[in-house]
């Protein structure tokens, strides 16, 4: 870690000192008097004593370049440090006190934010004239503001914390406790700031001197020779292209110090990545032997799906097999983190781009009774399913409906992707729909934003969506756990309505035992990426043929949100599975056997499985 | 939306007056006697009687309270003063000045936006990749040249070298429409520059960040092609902060068109302010400054308003 850092840091921080190291080093160089003109001498082009040419007096350019790099270095630096002190000390202070001194402080100083800078500047160029003090003057009135707003924002999160109180407790004095414990807190936001101050000033103080009102001839300063070249553009453009090129140059490296500065210091760092538009066609498995009949709508074998991390790939979902029968409901039941949510994703190949399946079928039986393998689809084929012949509702309504479109539109929307048909039709059809979800008063709701719904009528438009084009298949992930009590009932009505109208095949995700018994015909428990028990609702609750179900169960409340807490220890993380059964080391049963061998899923009676080595004594 | 608007402008209002007052108390904050200090040349101290005359144009005599509401009132009828140089009134030249430089900043703002949102869109959609990288050396690099350095590179190549445009100048549009626009082509583009770089890397967090959101998942859920998805979902939503960000620029954008029409001859109000700060023309100075601070702070009510349209949300906050 520390050597990425420097790493990063080595490249700017090296240039950014080759040219502070140049500029100091001015009067140590064998270079001419940078004022010393030779009128004879007007605009010569680069020559072995003057290498860089001379300038409209005759003055060598190489020298002027340097002197000029310490007068804008200098300005820039004296400003930011300037700045940086009186700023600090104001956010400290006004961090540290708040009340009346936070008002003197900072809110007095955020004001002059409101003015454009160079606007600033030139005011107070105007009252004291121009000059590289007057320069030094107005570049620190200018940027004390940011730093107090940094400071005072870091002294206020800084405050707060236990060790600052326990100093004030012990009697610490205010200013013992600011120097020792909160400068060093806040240290590193400021240190951004000077830097990101110093390339601020260095532009605004080159701008100026380009005027004239900055630093004063014959001085030399880089806008002062851009200045100069200006007019003699015609006959000599490369004295234009030298302090150009040395004070773009010194800004990029400025700039680039800021930016590795802030990566470095800014632990969020890393490059985010499009995951919703990057499943990319090569993730998909390649081509099978067909399976040539299947009798149920949905049949999922072995499926399993890997994720790219960067201590190398690891299984999240494994040996997933299910079935599911036209107009059936099954529930996946599981603690978060167990692979539900994944598994449901899956089938709509939705998973995010760092993971793929990479084993396993996903036999689904479209609405012309062809069977196609959905972890082999392409993308493209992929879309007109779904949407279309499999649909999802998602979890939370309000983060699932987009703010700025009306919810008519956007249950429209769904239509119009799979079918051509006019946009009357197709707002007719949403108000439709949005009636026959038990929206009130669908016409005018249908014209609502998202955020002028409650959280059930949302759902409730969010169901309607994925109902729109009567799918074959629907998948709810956690559809009611965003929801009041009251309302959960309601939707898992709607669903149950929606359901007995056809043939529609429904996967219910839910860590809520409850909600599960009260809609799916049948269930399957998954633990830590794996399916561990499966059979019909009423008799896997009745008699669980897996500790981990019979755990769940037990640690239920009757009637309430599932208190899932109770059982000893967590899920394990899927770079760190035990050797053996996966629950074993949580399970009260466990023998020595279950810690080094993996159980398989072996069938425990008509329709139900378990992946459990003692499933007949833990009944 | 009608709440939410007069509150807007109440703050506004508010807004405007402190800037007038900041700028009406800016030269009483100077140590000395301001009118010594306008006078000053080079470290000489200036004539007793010169000094006299200057406190008395300038009021500095009279008590501050005094002072302050003249001043408040002068605005209020339109009076922004004149001119020390030349006593010409200072509300009537900015009145001929200042569309010229708004102008300037639009066609900027315009330049901008529409090279900025498109490339930072792709540059988000392509994020890590070959375009993505490219165009992050390309921003950071437009963020780096000073908009000076830009305009004056703009003319030796453009004008200088390959003389496709003029080097500066300025037509009237109702004189010559097409000779008025090339004209305000080349600073327009070199104020767009920067303000494009940093439109693009705000555009471009901002749709990485759209595409993050469970919404973009509903959308795919729904089968939507990613054409749509990003047309319809993506940029919408990615928008509402690059108008934000567009807004907080208007401040420097004010402050780049000093520069930019100093360069390219541009006879808009920065101009005039460079030459009265040149000739320590306080009033006119105090006179540009406030009109700037003012426009400014109706534009971030623009901004605002404008937000609420994007956004139905804030309608309602």
């Amino acid at each position: 870690m520390a050597g990425r850092i420097t790493n990063r840091l080595f490249l700017p921080a090296a240039m950014v000192a080759a040219i502070i190291a140049i500029a100091l080093a001015a009067p140590l160089l064998p270079l001419p008097d940078p004022v010393k003109m030779e009128v004879s001498a007007r605009l010569a082009p680069p020559s072995l004593t003057h290498v860089l040419g001379q300038d409209e007096y005759g003055r060598d350019v190489l020298s002027r370049i340097i002197w000029g790099a310490r007068a804008s270095l200098a300005v820039a630096f004296l400003s930011a440090v300037f700045a940086g002190v009186i700023g600090t000390a104001l956010g400290l202070l006004g961090g540290y006190a708040r009340g009346v001194v936070e008002i003197l402080t900072v809110r007095s100083a955020e004001t002059i934010v409101c003015f454009p800078p160079i606007l600033l500047a030139l005011l107070v160029v105007t009252l004291v004239g121009p000059g590289v003090a007057t320069l030094v003057i107005a570049l620190t009135i200018l940027y004390a503001p940011g730093y107090a707003r940094v400071a005072f924002a870091a002294t206020l999160a800084t405050r707060g914390l236990d060790y600052v109180t326990a100093q004030e407790a012990l009697g610490a004095r205010p200013a013992r406790i600011i120097a020792r414990t909160i400068l060093p807190n806040v240290a590193s936001p400021l240190l951004v700031q000077f830097s990101l101050t110093v390339a601020a000033a260095m532009v605004l103080e080159s701008g100026l001197s380009f005027l004239g009102l900055g630093v004063v001839p014959p001085a030399p300063s880089w806008g002062l020779m851009i200045r100069g070249a200006r007019s003699t553009m015609e006959q000599a453009p490369w004295l234009l292209l030298w302090p150009c090129l040395a004070l773009t140059g010194t800004i990029l490296a400025l700039n680039f110090l800021c930016d590795s500065l802030r990566d470095v210091l800014d632990p969020r760092a890393g490059v985010p990545q499009a995951r919703w538009l990057k499943r990319a066609a090569a993730h998909v498995l390649p081509t099978d032997n067909p399976v040539l009949a299947l009798s149920s709508l949905l049949s999922v074998e072995a499926l399993t799906i890997e994720i790219d991390t960067p201590a190398g790939p690891v299984r999240p979902v494994r040996d997933l097999s299910l079935s599911l029968a036209p107009g059936e409901t099954l529930a996946l039941v599981g603690e978060s983190g167990s692979g539900k949510t994944l598994s449901g994703l899956a089938l709509l190949g939705l998973l995010p781009a760092s993971m793929r399946m990479v084993e396993g079928r996903v036999m689904f039986a479209d609405r012309t009774g062809r069977l196609r393998d959905l972890a082999r689809l392409s993308e493209s084929e992929m879309r007109r399913l779904r949407g279309n012949e499999i649909a999802m509702v998602f979890q939370d309504p309000s983060s699932s409906l987009n703010p700025v479109h009306r919810i008519g539109d956007q249950v429209s929307e769904a239509i119009r992707a799979h079918h051509q048909a006019s946009r009357s039709e197709t707002t007719a059809s949403a108000v439709r729909l949005l009636t026959e979800v038990g929206l009130p008063d669908p016409r005018q709701r249908a014209r609502a934003y998202p955020h002028e719904l409650s959280g059930g009528q949302r759902q409730r438009a969010m169901i309607a969506t994925a109902v729109a084009n009567a799918p074959r298949l629907l998948v709810a992930d956690e559809p009611t756990t965003a929801l009041d009590v009251t309302i959960q009932a309601q939707i898992l009505d709607l669903l149950a309505a929606l359901k007995a109208r056809g043939d529609m095949g429904l996967i219910l995700i839910s860590h809520n035992l409850a909600v599960v018994s009260e809609i799916a015909d049948r269930v399957c428990v998954m633990y830590a990426g794996e399916i561990v028990e499966e059979g019909p609702v009423t008799e896997v609750f009745a008699h669980p043929r897996h500790p981990y179900t019979a755990a769940l169960i037990a640690s239920a409340p009757e009637g309430t949100n599932a208190q899932l807490s109770a059982i000893p220890g967590t899920v394990p993380l899927p770079h760190a599975l035990p050797a053996g059964c996966t629950f074993a080391p949580r399970c009260g049963s466990a023998v020595e056997d279950c810690h080094t061998v993996k159980p398989a899923f072996v069938e425990v009676g008509p329709g139900r499985a378990s992946r459990c080595l003692r499933w007949r004594e833990v009944a | 939306m009608l709440g939410y608007a007069l509150t807007r402008v109440a703050v506004a209002l508010g807004l405007i007056w402190a800037v007038v007052t900041l700028v009406f108390l800016f030269i009483h904050l100077v140590p000395g006697d301001p009118a010594e200090l306008l006078l000053a040349q080079g470290g000489v101290a200036p004539d007793p009687a010169a000094v006299a005359e200057l406190r008395d144009k300038l009021g500095l005599d009279q008590p501050i309270l005094a002072q302050y509401l003249s001043h408040v009132g002068g605005l209020l009828k339109g009076d922004l003063g004149s001119s020390l140089l030349d006593d010409h009134p200072i509300a009537e030249e900015i009145a001929l000045r200042l569309p010229r430089t708004l102008e300037l900043i639009f066609a900027a703002g315009l330049i901008a936006t529409l090279f900025g949102v498109p490339l930072g869109t792709l540059a988000g959609l392509r994020a890590g990749g070959v375009v993505d990288r490219i165009l992050a050396a390309a921003t950071g690099l437009g963020l780096s040249i000073p908009v000076f350095v830009v305009g004056t590179i703009a003319i030796l190549i453009f004008a200088q070298k390959l003389r496709l445009v003029p080097a500066g100048g300025y037509v009237p549009f109702s004189r010559d429409p097409a000779q008025h626009l090339l004209l305000l082509l080349m600073p327009a583009t070199t104020i767009a520059v920067g303000l494009g770089a940093v439109m693009l890397r705000v555009t471009r967090s901002s749709v990485l960040e759209v595409l993050e959101r469970d919404y973009v998942r509903a959308a795919h859920a729904k089968g939507l092609t990613p054409r749509r998805i990003v047309l319809h979902h993506v940029v919408r939503n990615a928008l509402i902060p690059v108008v934000t960000v567009l807004a907080l620029h208007m401040g420097s954008l004010l402050g780049g068109t000093v520069l930019v029409e100093f360069v390219f001859n541009w006879p808009g109000l920065s101009g005039e302010l460079v030459r009265a700060v040149e000739q320590r023309d306080y009033p006119e100075v105090i006179g540009i400054v406030l009109v700037i601070s003012v426009a400014l702070v109706i534009t971030n009510l623009v901004v605002d308003l404008l937000y609420a349209v994007i956004d139905p949300r804030v309608r309602h906050g």
